[in-house]
Parts: C-alpha cells; sequence; structure tokens
C-alpha cells in the first residue's frame, strides 16, 4: 500500500515537471521558483502550487527507488514532453489525431505500467483532449494507425485541394463548376461519416475549412436566382385571401338573429302608473 | 313604498342618456324605471326585426344544468333503501372513475403526441427533401406550392371534419368547457363524436402547419373522457355497461368534468397542480375538499400516464422525462437565474405582453364578428381554414427564402430540419429553425438555443408575421389551441428584448442569456391574451422546473392582466360573449342592486297543478314558442285566476320521462301491478331526454291526470319579489341554481328567474346595459 502511494506521488511530481517544461521550456528541473510561477497556469484547477512543491519535498526524502522505477519514469517524462510537443503545433488546422497517435499510444502504454489504476490528474488531462476530439474514431484500436475511411477521407481532401489550387486563378466561376464534382463526393463522404459516427476532430475541422472556402472564399453556394417566380407565385397565394373575404362579404348573406322579447312582469307596467300617479 | 319614490327622483336624471341609448338598439339601463319604459317600446317595435349577430345577444339554445339535487321522494326512498356500505361503495367508484380519467386522458395525449410527431416529421422531411433538390437546379417556387398544397390538403381534412361533422369541436375547446363548468349546457360538447372529431382535427391543423398548438384541445378531450367514463355507457356507441349508475346527473358529471379538465391540462404541460387551480379558477363556485383531492388525483395519473407511455415509446422505459405535450426544456443552468435588478425589466415586459394581447384579442373580436355575421356555411369554412393554411406556409416560405440571417450548425443545437437554402456550406437558415418547425419544437429552441444562434431582424420578423397568422388563425372551423402560438410570440419578442439588453448594456455579461426574457415574455403574452392568472402561474412554473421562477411570472403576469383588461377581456370570455352564452360572472354586475327579482324574473309563469290534465301537459311542452324547461306546480286555489301557491318545482326532463313511462292516475287504478316508478328510470333516459314530439299520446289518453307530487321536488328555493339583483345573483352562483322561483307574501308564484334572466346584465361603457335574448 505504501509503495502504491509512493509511486503515485512520483506520477503527479513528474506531470508537474513534464508541465512545466512544456510549457516554459525550462532547462532546469530543480528550481523551485521557476516551477511556482510556471505550473500554476497549467494547475490551476486541479493541483495547487504550494500543494506540488510540498509533494516534491516529500519525495526527495525517499531515496529508496530502485532503478528500474527510476528509468521508467524518466522514459514517461519523455514521452509526455513529446506529446504535449505534438499537440500544440497540431491545434491549428487540427491534425491532432493524424500527427500525435504515435505519441499518444507511447505514452499511454508507460503510463499503464507505471500507474495504479485510478488515474493521476495530468494523464486524465491530456486523455481528455484526446477523447473530446473523438480520436479514437480515427485510429484503428488493434494497430495504432489511421483507419481506412480516414485515409481515404484525407485523399479526396486532397484531391479537392489541388482542384482548388488549380482554379484558383481568375474566375471562380469556373472553380465553381470544375471542382464541384470533388467537392460533393467529399461532401456526401463527410455526412456519411458524421451518419455513421466514424468522425474525429482532424475531418470535422478540415471540413469546415474546405466549406467555408468553397462558401465564403470562392463564393461558390447556391444563388438567389428565383426571386420573381416566387414573389409572383406568394403574392398570388396572398391574395386569395383578399378575394374570398370580399366574395363573402358581398355575396353571402348575413346572418341575422331574430330577437325575440322576454315575459316580463306585468305587475311591473302597474308599477309605474302608481308612480306616474305619485309623481 | 320608499324604494318606488327613490326611483322617481333618479328616473327625471336617467331620461335623457337613456333614451338616447335606446335610440342605438341595446337598452341601456341606468337607473331608472322611466328608462325601462323606452327599452320597453323599443322592443315592441323591434318584436319582428331581425339583426346582424354581436355580442351583445343571449342565444334561447343554451339552457342550465341540472346542479341543484330534486330531493323528491323517489329520492328519499333511494337513500332509505341504500346501506351505509353502498356509500361508501359509491366514494370508492368516485376514485376509481377519477383514475380511469387521469389514464384515458394521458393515452389520448400520448397518441396525439406520437401521431403528431411521425406525421410531421415525414411532411417535414420530404418538403426539406425537395427544397435541398430544388436549391441545386433552381424551380423553388415549386417548393413552394408543394408545401402549401400540403398544408392546405391536411387542414381541409380536419376542417371538413369539424365543420361538416361537429361545429362544438372547432377552437381549443376551453370557452366550452369554462361554460359548462358554470353551468351552462352546451349542446353535444362533451359526447364521443366531439372527442374524435376534436382529436383528429387537432392532428390535421398541427401536422397541416396552422400556427396553433395541440394543448388548449387536450383540455376538452379530458372533460369529454370525464363525462363519458363517469357515465359507464356511452350513447353513441348504445353500450351500457350498468356501472356508475349513481353518477348519471348533472351534478355528479361536473365534479367529473373538472377533474377531466384537470387532468388534460395536466397532460398538455405536464403541471398536475396548474390542471387543478385551472379546475380551480374556471369551475371554482362548486368545490369541497374531497373532491380537489380527487382531482388532483386524476392529475398526477394523467400526466404519468402519458409520461410513462412516452418512455416506452422513445424505447426508454421508466425514464420519466416527458411529463407534458409541451416540454419547456430544463430552465436550470446558472446563467438562467435572475437577479433582484431584473424584476422592473420583468413588469415591464408584462406590460408589453398586456398590451400585445389586447391587441390580439380586439383583433380577433372583429374577425370573429365577421365569419359569425358572413362565414357561417360549412363549405365556406372549409374554403377559409385551406386558405389559412396555404398563405401560413406561404408566408414562411417567403421568409425563410429571403432571410439572410445563417447560423452554423452546432451540436448543442439539434435542429431536426435544417434546411440550408443559400447559406454556406455547414450553416443553416435561422429563420427555418422558427418557422420550419412545429410550434412546440420552435418555442423550446427559443427558450434554450445558445446566445447569438437568432439575429435580431429575423427575430422581428418572425414576432410580427407570427402574431398576425395566429390572430387570424384562432377561431377557424378547426381544433386547435392558442396556447402555443401565444408563447411563441412571446417567446420571439421577449428573446428580441434580451438581445437588445445585452447590446445596449455597458457590461455583457449582464444580460447575457436570452433564454429567460424568451421565457418571461412568453408568460406575458400568453397572460395578454387568456388572462388566466393563479393557474397559469403554476403551469408556466411547473413546466418550467424552476420554482424560483415562480415570483417574476407572477409579476409579469399580473402586469399584462392589468394592462390587458383596460383594453378588452380575454380571448376566452370573448369568445363566450360572441357565442351569446348565458355565463354568470362571479358577481353580479357592479352598481345592480337598485334591480329587484320583481325586474330581473320572467313573468307571467307556466304553472302546472299537482294533479294535471295529461293534455295540459302534452301542450305546455310542445309549446315551441315558449320552450320552458322548469315548472312550478301549484296548488290553485279554487275558482279564480289568482296565482296558486306554490308546492314545488318540475323539470321538462321529468316530464317527459313520466309520459313516456305513461303514469297516469287512471292507468294506475286500472293496473294494480304497474311496477312503480324509480329513480332509475330518470337516469336511464339521461341525459339525452327524447323530445316531446317523439312521445304519442293518444286522444283517451290525454283525458287522464297525472300526479305530480311524487316526481316534482317540494322543495324548490324561492326568494320575495324585493330581492336585490346581487342577492339572486349569488344564490345562482352558489348553488348551481337553474330555476329561482319568485314569490308574494302569501307564497304565490309571481315569476321565475333563470341563468338568462340574469346573465342579460352586464356592465358596459355607459353603464349597466341589457343583452337582448335572440334565436340563433
Amino acid at each position: 500500500m505504501a509503495f502504491k502511494h509512493t509511486i503515485l506521488c512520483i506520477v503527479l511530481s513528474c506531470i508537474c515537471i513534464s508541465v512545466c517544461v512544456s510549457e516554459d521550456v525550462v532547462s532546469s528541473l530543480d528550481g523551485q521558483e521557476s516551477l511556482r510561477s510556471a505550473s500554476s497556469p497549467v494547475f490551476k484547477d486541479n493541483v495547487d502550487t504550494v500543494y506540488s512543491v510540498n509533494l516534491l519535498t516529500a519525495i526527495s526524502d525517499y531515496s529508496d527507488i530502485s532503478q528500474y522505477c527510476k528509468n521508467l519514469l524518466d522514459l514517461f517524462g519523455i514521452q509526455y514532453v513529446d506529446y504535449v510537443n505534438c499537440l500544440v503545433p497540431a491545434a491549428r488546422p487540427v491534425k491532432v489525431c493524424q500527427n500525435c497517435f504515435v505519441s499518444f499510444e507511447n505514452l499511454n502504454k508507460t503510463y499503464t505500467n507505471i500507474s495504479s489504476d485510478e488515474p493521476g490528474p495530468g494523464v486524465s488531462n491530456l486523455e481528455e483532449i484526446w477523447e473530446k476530439s473523438n480520436c479514437q474514431n480515427c485510429i484503428s484500436s488493434d494497430s495504432p494507425n489511421l483507419t481506412n475511411d480516414t485515409l481515404y477521407f484525407l485523399t479526396m481532401l486532397n484531391q479537392t485541394y489541388n482542384c482548388f489550387d488549380q482554379y484558383q486563378q481568375g474566375n471562380h466561376t469556373e472553380l465553381c463548376k470544375n471542382c464541384k464534382k470533388t467537392y460533393q463526393e467529399l461532401n456526401v463522404l463527410y455526412s456519411d461519416m458524421e451518419k455513421n459516427n466514424t468522425m474525429c476532430i482532424d475531418i470535422e475541422d478540415a471540413m469546415n475549412v474546405t466549406r467555408r472556402r468553397w462558401s465564403k472564399t470562392f463564393n461558390c453556394s447556391f444563388p438567389r436566382e428565383e426571386n420573381v417566380p416566387i414573389i409572383a407565385v406568394s403574392s398570388f397565394m396572398l391574395f386569395l385571401p383578399i378575394i374570398f373575404y370580399l366574395s363573402s362579404f358581398l355575396h353571402s348573406e348575413q346572418k341575422k338573429r331574430k330577437l325575440i322579447q322576454p315575459k316580463r312582469a306585468p305587475q311591473y307596467s302597474s308599477l309605474m302608473n302608481i308612480q306616474d300617479k305619485l309623481s | 313604498m320608499a324604494n318606488i319614490t327613490k326611483k322617481v327622483s333618479w328616473s327625471s336624471r336617467a331620461d335623457d342618456s337613456a333614451a338616447a341609448a335606446a335610440e342605438e338598439g341595446t337598452p341601456l339601463l341606468l337607473n331608472g324605471s322611466e328608462q325601462r319604459r323606452f327599452s320597453r317600446q323599443e322592443l315592441s317595435r323591434s318584436q319582428t326585426r331581425e339583426i346582424p349577430h354581436n355580442e351583445k345577444l343571449l342565444s334561447l339554445k343554451y339552457e342550465g344544468l341540472d346542479y341543484d339535487n330534486i330531493e323528491n321522494q323517489l329520492f328519499l326512498e333511494e337513500e332509505r333503501r341504500m346501506s351505509p356500505m353502498s356509500f361508501r361503495c359509491l366514494e370508492i367508484s368516485r376514485w376509481v372513475v377519477c383514475g380511469l380519467i387521469g389514464f384515458l386522458t394521458g393515452l389520448i395525449a400520448c397518441f396525439i403526441d406520437i401521431v403528431v410527431e411521425n406525421l410531421a416529421g415525414l411532411k417535414y422531411q420530404v418538403i426539406k427533401k425537395n427544397i435541398d433538390n430544388f436549391t441545386e437546379t433552381g424551380g423553388l417556387s415549386i417548393s413552394l406550392i408543394l408545401w402549401g398544397g400540403f398544408n392546405a390538403a391536411v387542414v381541409m381534412l380536419g376542417s371538413i371534419l369539424v365543420a361538416f361533422f361537429e361545429p362544438i369541436a372547432g377552437g381549443s375547446g376551453i370557452p366550452q368547457i369554462k361554460c359548462y363548468l358554470n353551468g351552462v349546457k352546451i349542446p353535444r360538447v362533451v359526447r364521443l363524436k366531439t372527442l374524435l372529431v376534436k382529436v383528429f382535427g387537432v392532428i390535421c391543423s398541427v401536422v397541416g402547419g396552422l400556427a396553433v398548438g395541440k394543448e388548449g384541445p387536450m383540455i376538452h378531450s379530458g372533460a369529454v373522457v370525464a363525462a363519458g367514463v363517469s357515465q359507464g355507457r356511452s350513447t353513441s356507441l348504445k353500450r351500457d355497461f350498468k356501472i356508475f349508475e349513481y353518477f348519471r346527473r348533472d351534478t355528479e358529471k361536473r365534479d367529473f368534468v373538472s377533474a377531466g379538465a384537470a387532468a388534460g391540462v395536466s397532460a398538455a404541460f405536464g403541471a398536475p397542480v396548474g390542471g387543478v387551480l385551472f379546475s380551480l379558477e374556471e369551475g371554482a363556485s362548486f368545490w369541497n375538499q374531497m373532491l380537489t383531492w380527487r382531482i388532483f388525483f386524476a392529475s398526477m395519473i394523467s400526466t404519468f400516464t402519458l409520461n410513462f407511455f412516452l418512455s416506452v415509446y422513445n424505447k426508454k422505459t421508466g425514464d420519466l422525462s416527458n411529463p407534458g405535450l409541451i416540454n419547456f426544456g430544463r430552465f436550470e443552468s446558472e446563467s438562467v437565474e435572475y437577479n433582484f435588478y431584473e424584476i422592473p425589466l420583468f413588469i415591464v415586459m408584462g406590460a408589453i405582453g398586456g398590451f400585445l394581447g389586447a391587441l390580439f384579442n380586439r383583433l380577433n373580436y372583429w374577425l370573429t364578428i365577421f365569419r359569425i355575421r358572413y362565414i357561417h356555411r360549412p363549405c365556406l369554412q372549409v374554403m377559409e381554414a385551406m386558405l389559412v393554411a396555404a398563405v401560413t406556409a406561404t408566408v414562411s416560405f417567403t421568409m425563410i427564402y429571403f432571410s439572410n440571417d445563417c447560423q452554423p450548425l452546432a451540436p448543442e443545437n439539434n435542429e431536426e430540419y435544417p434546411l440550408q437554402l443559400f447559406c454556406s456550406d455547414g450553416e443553416y437558415n435561422a429563420m427555418a429553425t422558427a418557422f420550419f418547425n412545429t410550434p412546440e419544437r420552435s418555442v423550446r429552441s427559443l427558450f434554450h438555443n445558445q446566445p447569438g444562434s437568432y439575429n435580431p431582424l429575423t427575430l422581428g420578423l418572425f414576432t410580427l408575421t407570427y402574431f398576425f397568422l395566429a390572430c387570424w388563425t384562432y377561431g377557424l372551423a378547426v381544433s386547435a389551441g392558442v396556447f402555443i402560438p401565444s408563447l411563441l410570440i412571446g417567446a420571439a419578442w421577449g428573446r428580441l428584448c434580451g438581445i437588445l439588453l445585452a447590446s445596449f448594456s455597458p457590461n455583457v455579461s449582464l444580460f447575457a442569456d436570452p433564454g429567460k426574457y424568451a421565457l418571461i415574455g412568453a408568460a406575458a403574452q400568453l397572460g395578454g391574451i387568456v388572462r388566466m392568472t393563479l393557474s397559469l402561474t403554476v403551469i408556466m412554473v411547473e413546466a418550467t422546473g424552476n420554482v424560483t421562477y415562480g415570483l417574476p411570472i407572477m409579476l409579469v403576469l399580473m402586469t399584462a392582466k392589468i394592462v390587458g383588461d383596460y383594453v378588452i377581456e380575454g380571448l376566452y370570455d370573448i369568445h363566450i360573449k360572441l357565442q351569446s352564452v348565458p355565463f354568470l360572472h362571479w358577481e353580479a354586475p357592479a352598481t345592480s342592486h337598485w334591480l329587484t327579482a320583481r325586474e330581473v324574473m320572467s313573468s307571467p309563469v307556466t304553472c302546472l297543478n299537482r294533479l294535471e290534465k295529461v293534455g295540459t301537459i302534452v301542450d305546455t311542452l310542445s309549446n315551441t314558442s315558449t320552450n320552458h324547461n322548469g315548472f312550478p306546480v301549484v296548488v290553485q286555489a279554487l275558482g279564480n285566476d289568482e296565482p296558486g301557491k306554490l308546492c314545488g318545482l318540475i323539470l321538462r326532463s321529468q316530464l317527459i320521462v313520466l309520459l313516456k313511462h305513461k303514469v297516469f292516475v287512471e292507468l294506475a287504478r286500472s293496473r294494480l301491478t304497474q311496477r312503480k316508478l324509480q329513480l332509475k328510470d330518470f337516469r336511464d333516459a339521461y341525459p339525452r331526454f327524447p323530445p316531446i314530439q317523439s312521445i304519442h299520446v293518444s286522444q283517451d289518453e290525454r283525458e287522464c291526470m297525472m300526479d305530480l307530487t311524487e316526481f316534482m321536488n317540494p322543495t324548490p328555493y324561492t326568494v320575495p319579489q324585493d330581492t336585490s339583483l346581487p342577492r339572486v345573483f349569488k344564490l345562482f352562483r352558489a348553488l348551481g341554481l337553474r330555476h329561482l322561483v319568485v314569490v308574494d307574501d302569501e307564497n304565490r308564484v309571481v315569476g321565475l328567474v333563470t341563468r338568462k334572466d340574469l346573465a342579460r346584465y352586464h356592465m358596459g361603457k355607459h353603464g349597466l346595459e341589457e343583452l337582448q335574448l335572440a334565436q340563433t
């Protein structure tokens, strides 16, 4: 039990360190001041700065860590840095899954080696990125590689881009006409993938960019060019009720109500006579 | 005598204005008797005159319900025969009936919901496909015609059902149920046929894309279910299950109908408490604690049934998250919390809602008068409904077509039928989320979509068009409610308010979420149109599922009602008035204390003797000019024309049953074995007593005598002649009376007050006015 706890602490501290490294590219690991200043933006939610520092001092008391364990830890640190270094430049345009699946796979493997069952806060953070990006949809699970669907999509995308590049100069109507076929195919493929849930953030982003180029940059959306028939049909429709109400006003016979005289007390008139007499 | 002299002094003052009013054709009762002479002259002159339909009429076709228990000898005998055990059984069967009412109402709501969802889904899919196709290839006008034609065809179906088969099933049905609970017998309002037409009519009008909701009609449906179940038989299907026979009279039936109405509200909005309060607000004069408790039971069962069956339908059995037909979605996140400083803003919005509601009602009032006067033939009504459907589609399409508001498709606002049209790929037309959708869904997206998913111009245009469309639609010969369109209009302008506030305020986070303004706007608009208070507050709070909204919603509804009432009454009251229903409000009109029973009552009264000749009875009943329903029974003083002394009251329905069974004195003597008539015989004939024409009485039988002693109500309510109108009114309203005999100091019948005599007085613009009786 004690050993497990120690490992956990070590992992935690490693995470602190590696993240600091990735953030600020700090070369020295033992500087406590730099740690304090650097770790706060990343660990705002998870681990308090003071807490991590305390942890670190606590760990330095344990000198009986086996060499094997230490090696693993070092490896983990390196892989962690690799992964994060891969993630950041892949943020725009999004190529997280395509570029980083190898380093994620490595990191994951090492992590499972050294960790207990509960995931540490740092790794869960990074795993969350992976999950939210739906990367598992693009990476086949048995052999870490892109799925066939993804590869096919990427080739299609390339074709479309080639086409765009080809006709980009000069008149865009030419482009709209000539690239329509490949673009449409890509669109259909995308909506199929959307329906089947076999889509990750890379594909979504690539498609968004393509669509924006198609619609906004090249202005290839459908033009609004049927104004006249639409206006004609709708004004005809709007005219119908006017005719209807006018004709029913003129031709329909008005509904009359027969008034009925209620039976009222005859004494009443005699009462009034009394009144008249009185006055 | 003092009373009379007072009147004389008044009359001279009231002279001029009264004469002027009499010229206008509406007799005006300012204060005096002098004026009465004018109105009488006016009436006698116009005795044969026909006037165009207007709101100041009372129709002869409506009669009162007999809420008063007839304590005749048969009743006493039956009560004597009943053991305490059977009284307990009665109580249990009341509970059973309420449970059944809730269950069946929930099932009907579930059926409507599922059918509407599927049919509307199909329709929108087909049209969306068509529009997508034609956006590419050109020819969108064909899509427009397809949409319009489809809507018109579906609405035609629903409208034919209503106009030709059951006109009473038109509209939301809430005015009719209100009248029923008030004690007016609206012909055919709680029949099985009405229910069927209502259910299918609602489906047609919602699928047909009209600006209507399916919530209002649920209340009517619940009421019909209640009236049917509690009787244990169906006269239409000619099936008698021989159960619940005790409940076959107006008093018991009315209790169950109020439970049914509550169950309907509860199923429509997922608001069981709101349902109970709705019944309380609309029919509150006849209540007790046990009844309230039973009604609450029916409401709960109803919403639970709907919830359960919808969860089964959605393949999530046991996940009870669909308590009502309309689901406002959850208002629980932090962004929809409101702050203290926002309450004045809410009140201002309430005032806007009241004003817009009053405008809506005024326009609809003019339109309804026009419809009653000129569009009264069924085929014209069907044509009108079709036209409205087609125009609704056209307007929606044009708005969508010319809208430039494109929004990105995001996973959180899951539009089911996003229309792209001329937007960039990956975006959809924001106008289409409001128009190209069932109204319920549009309301929900207005409440919950991200800030920024509508631009102000879209919302403004939508509010404007939908306002007029909804106003035009209400009152068509289709069965459909006004709740959802009101909510939708209000949500649209409420959201608009929220967006404008956010753009004008210096601090962006101050008015961050327009969703809560949409909710407040919806409440304000609905309150401004229907003017319900307590029940509407609770319904809204229950539908949002957030009790903290209670205070703002209450304030908003209050303001809306005050502002609206200043201009015109609520929509339901307007329609009740235009139907010429003798509706009794909570209290007698103000300044009517000077009117006494003598002036109010009908006189002379057609009385019957305790021992009456059959011929006389038959003649009295068949007289079409005096279609009376209650006859005081008198003991005639021998040999003079003085009115006799009152000894009881007998109803037309009782007399008809007596004639049918030939309960004549002579026959009883000759056939000693004849079975004695029981209360059961009266119940079996209830509620559709045969007309007098269908009862054959031979010439010999006309000479027989009938003894009414056993059957008449021996202790009818009476008042002296000098009782003031508010006193009479209170008796009527509190006891649910149908006839009130006016007697002189020697207990001689001098007049009879009925519902129509009381309902004809109302406060008009110039003071107390009198409505005229008319044949409709």
